[in-house]
């Protein structure tokens, strides 16, 4: 069980996020949640490869742990919901 | 990774997504130690508090004038012991636009982390020559999916790029349905 301050100064625990990294990639995420069309390359959801791996439990060597989309620019790796 | 985020509370609770998005024109701040950092920020986010593991080194951090970054092994650490209780997807989009230094040193981190919390999953885009050096630190972990346009999604998406445009009613109807096969065609 882990133990936990109760960090009430949030200037503290801004600096203490910052510090991890001043990067914020959930900012991207959502311009391309706004910007992807609904529908497209949802087959790719249906693959055997990717719902193995998304219900693996890391309990069988048969289930990957890494699933890895590739392809050529412009082809919507990005996109994929 | 919405797909991995919409998965109902009711069949999975303990799920943590925390995603990365490389830009070839921001290789200087997407650096390992930063990317790594981002994602530890984001698991963590799922916890009520900030973990004391963290505050500790921050403070110990602190005391070196000018304060000290947290460094890659540090990082790699507390991602293990904070990923371990939960089921933690780390989706890493455009591997092939981070450098390749720092890519590396991302690959070899997310293997340590894999190691120690086995339940870890890796959702990983990037162009093909990249992939073998996926494939060189999860040898035989990797499903590999190649990604090819297919017509119906190209001829859905001009559609609903038609849909949204202003000036879509001066298209002739049977001019609109052309175009869709034609620039279908063209991209297979």
């Amino acid at each position: 069980m882990l133990n936990n301050h109760d960090i009430t100064d949030s200037d503290e625990q801004s600096k203490i996020l910052t510090w991890l990294s001043p990067l914020e990639p959930h900012l991207g995420h959502n311009d391309l949640r706004t910007n992807r069309v609904k529908g497209v390359g949802e087959w790719l959801l249906s693959t055997k490869e990717f719902r193995s791996w998304k219900h693996g439990d890391g309990k069988s060597e048969s289930q990957k742990a890494i699933i890895f989309f590739t392809g050529n620019l412009g082809v919507g790796k990005t996109y994929i919901r | 990774m919405d797909s991995l985020c919409d998965e109902p509370r009711e069949v999975r609770d303990d799920i943590v997504v925390a995603c990365f998005y490389f830009d070839s024109t921001a290789q200087e701040e997407q650096g390992a130690a930063s990317v790594l950092g981002a994602l530890l920020k984001q698991v963590i986010g799922c916890y009520k508090w900030i973990p004391e593991e963290i505050t500790d080194t921050f403070q110990r951090h602190k005391k070196f004038v000018g304060g000290r970054e947290l460094e890659i092994p540090e990082i790699v650490k507390m991602l293990g012991i904070f990923s371990s209780p939960r089921h933690i997807y780390f989706c890493l989009d455009a591997l092939d636009e981070c450098a390749a230094p720092d890519r590396a040193k991302i690959l070899l981190s997310l293997k340590e982390i894999v190691k120690m919390s086995p339940t870890t999953r890796l959702f990983l885009t990037g162009r093909p020559y990249v992939g073998h050096e996926v494939r060189k630190h999860f040898p035989e972990g990797t499903a590999l999916i190649s990604i090819s346009p297919r017509n119906g999604d190209i001829i859905h998406y001009i559609h609903a790029k038609l849909v949204e445009d202003t000036n879509s009613g001066e298209m002739d109807e049977e001019i609109r349905e052309r175009n869709c096969e034609e620039y279908s065609g063209n991209c297979l």
